[in-house]
């Protein structure tokens, strides 16, 4: 099994390597730095979808990073500002979902990731979404990701499902396919889109 | 991220200190150390204090000629100079000063102790493709070192380095195996159960010490993810019940129990079973050869699975036998040669043992025909991964010469000296039989290599520093 498949595909969108050149910099309102969790039953491929998203940099054998459940992923958006990614993986299984509290403190975005094939991981994102909503920061971006979009025939949870949960609770949706690439730069981006800017003239 | 070149900061920092155009900031530096320590222990104002004084030094140095034309590297390095200096100095009276975090410590410990007695990868979760318990004690040794240093940052290193080592476990197994790779869903059950095994000394107050006086803004990034999977496995070690285990709750209790009469060193076996292998059997016991002993074990294998169901009644039968004693014997911890025992019973009580513990061991049931001249280095590397852990185990039970199993000489360890309070220095020796000895040290080379380590941040140069104290020392320039 696993999740990666065909070659590394780098969208025009990517800035390879610039993780190097950036030295902690003061970020600012053209180049945010965003703290984004991954949540969702274990087994639906949260660490999929993020090796696919920075697998124009990632290599197992890299030793910059410890480790693939912490990744962090530049995007530069069309009006030349740029968000560095960086994602927080959370363990999946129900033994530490009270866990969850001391990994979205502080985030600006929260995926939530479910199987399409399984209705109980459907359930479980929900209950992220009602968590995250109770104790979550206020601002929150929250996306729901229906994963393993590949598996059609073996679709259990609707497309039309996911557009409604997700609509009712004002939320982004998006299936995608870690497996195939599909949709996961989009995710991505549709993100970046999303967050709030800070304004210009408060920005030090 | 964490970089070994940082640890020039203190050097480079005490040096630029001895310039005469930092007399203030050494004034300034040695001022707030001294009112600090007047003031009674207060971790929030102290926490607070400390960060404000780093983040303002931080800012006077970057505005000072001393470091005019310097990179933000070499800031950076000052800042965790600084951090280190003061930090040393303050640790006596900010480290685990209050009573209640002591308290906590114990408990966490005590608890741990417990644990560790009877967990299994599989409570936790942990897929049989990324069990690897022998590899883990790599991780776990590297959590053990945390109070081998004062510095946060140094602190932190152990932990960053503990979760590094098990990063590159699953990695490489992910490979092996065509598995999905590694994320969280692996992770954090390996490092939660690295940390019950390795129970390292104090940690609860040490992951406060990094949290509180860690500078806050070193403390980000995938630093900070880290750090947080330690407070979680602090957070899951700490409320761990039969649930968080999936265990049925008399069974959690049971293994509790039966743990807890193991360490206190009332039961000479750890079964609680009339084996007893150098107490009421004496030296005979001791003298017999490994394979009638592993027949005994056989024979006794019956017996023991009806005594497992009803371990209270075992156990109060050995107590009894116990108090009918001499003194002596009463705190006594077991031999290596009694956990050998009782793993070879516990080996023996497994369904299809050969599927599961013996996976890690491709060549236990090997045949000279199959070996080509490839498997020797494998084989070899085995090898003294055995010997390594043989001499690590041995050495932690307090032996003074540990030898290699299968050799009669394994019955000349001192078992009857010991208490259970030796256990902790047992493990200090090994850390120090690691970094001392030679073939300790030309094994764990072995490991690097083996297991893309090579960016393990070393901590020899900061060790260096630390033994000068008195050359280190901040100096006003006259």
């Amino acid at each position: 099994m696993g999740c990666s498949s065909s070659l590394p595909d780098r969208s025009s969108g990517r800035l390879g390597g610039v993780n190097g050149s950036e030295n902690n910099g003061v970020p600012d309102a053209k180049n945010l730095r965003v703290k984004l969790v991954l949540l969702g039953d274990s087994g639906v491929g949260k660490s999929c979808i993020v090796l696919r998203f920075v697998r124009g940099q990632f290599d197992p054998t890299s030793k910059v990073t410890i480790g693939a459940s912490f990744l962090s992923q530049t995007i530069a958006l069309q009006d030349s500002t740029t968000v560095k990614f960086e994602i927080w993986d959370t363990a999946g299984q129900e033994r530490y979902a009270a866990l969850a509290p001391l990994y979205y403190r502080g985030a600006a975005v929260a995926v939530i990731v479910y199987d399409i094939t399984s209705p109980d991981s459907f359930n479980k994102a929900q209950y992220w979404v009602k968590e995250l909503q109770k104790h979550g920061s206020p601002d929150i971006v929250m996306a729901l990701v229906g994963n393993k979009a590949d598996l059609h025939e073996n679709r259990e949870v609707s497309v039309q499902d996911g557009i409604d949960y997700a609509e009712k609770n004002g939320m982004f949706f998006i299936e995608t396919s870690a497996k195939t690439a599909d949709n996961i730069n989009q995710l991505f981006e549709e993100i970046a889109k999303r967050l709030p800017r800070p304004s210009t003239t408060s920005a030090t | 991220m964490e970089n070994a070149d940082v640890f020039l900061g203190l050097h480079d920092f005490l040096e630029r200190m001895r310039q005469p155009s930092a007399s203030d900031f050494v004034k300034s530096i040695k001022s707030f150390i001294v009112s600090f320590s007047n003031n009674a222990p207060d971790p929030e104002r102290d926490s607070a204090m400390v960060q404000e004084f780093l983040a303002n030094m931080e800012a006077a140095f970057r505005a000072h000629p001393l470091w005019a034309g310097c990179s933000e590297e070499e800031l950076e390095s000052a800042g965790e100079g600084l951090e280190k200096y003061v930090m040393t100095k303050l640790f006596t009276r900010v480290f685990a000063s209050l009573p209640d975090d002591v308290k906590v410590d114990d408990q966490l410990s005590q608890k741990m102790s417990l644990i560790q007695q009877f967990i299994r990868p599989e409570n936790l979760d942990i897929k049989p493709t990324f069990q690897n318990e022998s590899s883990w004690l790599l991780a776990q040794k590297e959590l053990q070192k945390i109070n081998m240093y004062k510095a946060p940052r140094d602190k932190l290193v152990c932990i960053l380095n503990c979760c590094k080592v098990i990063n590159n476990l699953l990695l490489n197994a992910s490979i092996a195996s065509n598995d999905s790779p590694p994320g969280a869903d692996e992770f954090l059950p390996v490092l939660i159960y690295v940390t019950i095994k390795a129970n390292p000394p104090q940690l609860h107050s040490n992951l406060l010490y990094i949290q509180r006086y860690r500078r806050q803004s070193r403390l980000v990034s995938e630093a900070a993810y880290f750090f947080t999977n330690i407070l979680s496995a602090e957070s899951f070690i700490s409320n761990i019940d039969a649930k968080s285990l999936s265990m049925e709750e008399t069974e959690f209790e049971r293994n509790m129990e039966f743990a807890r009469a193991l360490l206190s060193g009332f039961s000479t076996d750890s079964d609680g079973l009339p084996y007893h292998s150098d107490q009421s059997a004496g030296s005979f016991a001791k003298a017999e050869p490994l394979e009638s002993r592993h027949k005994a074990l056989s024979s006794k294998k019956e017996s023991d699975l009806s005594n497992r169901s009803d371990i209270s009644e075992a156990r109060s039968t050995s107590k009894d036998t116990l108090y009918a004693k001499e003194e002596p014997e009463i705190g006594k911890v077991q031999s290596l040669e009694d956990i050998e025992n009782k793993g070879a019973t516990m080996l023996l009580k497994e369904e299809d043992f050969s599927k599961g513990v013996f996976r890690e061991y491709p060549y236990l049931y090997a045949q000279v025909g199959d070996l080509t001249i490839n498997d020797v280095e494998e084989l070899l590397n085995n090898y003294k991964q055995l010997v390594f852990k043989y001499v690590c185990l041995s050495k932690g039970l307090g032996g003074a010469t540990p030898s290699l199993p299968l050799s009669n000489s394994q019955t000349d360890l001192p078992c009857d000296t010991e208490s259970v309070n030796e256990e902790h220095q047992g493990t200090e020796a090994v850390n120090k039989e690691h970094q001392g000895t030679e073939p300790a040290d030309s094994k764990s080379q072995k490991h690097t290599d083996v297991m893309d380590d090579s960016n393990i941040v070393s901590h020899v140069s900061k060790e260096n520093v630390e033994s000068k104290p008195h050359k280190d020392e901040l100096v006003a320039p006259h």
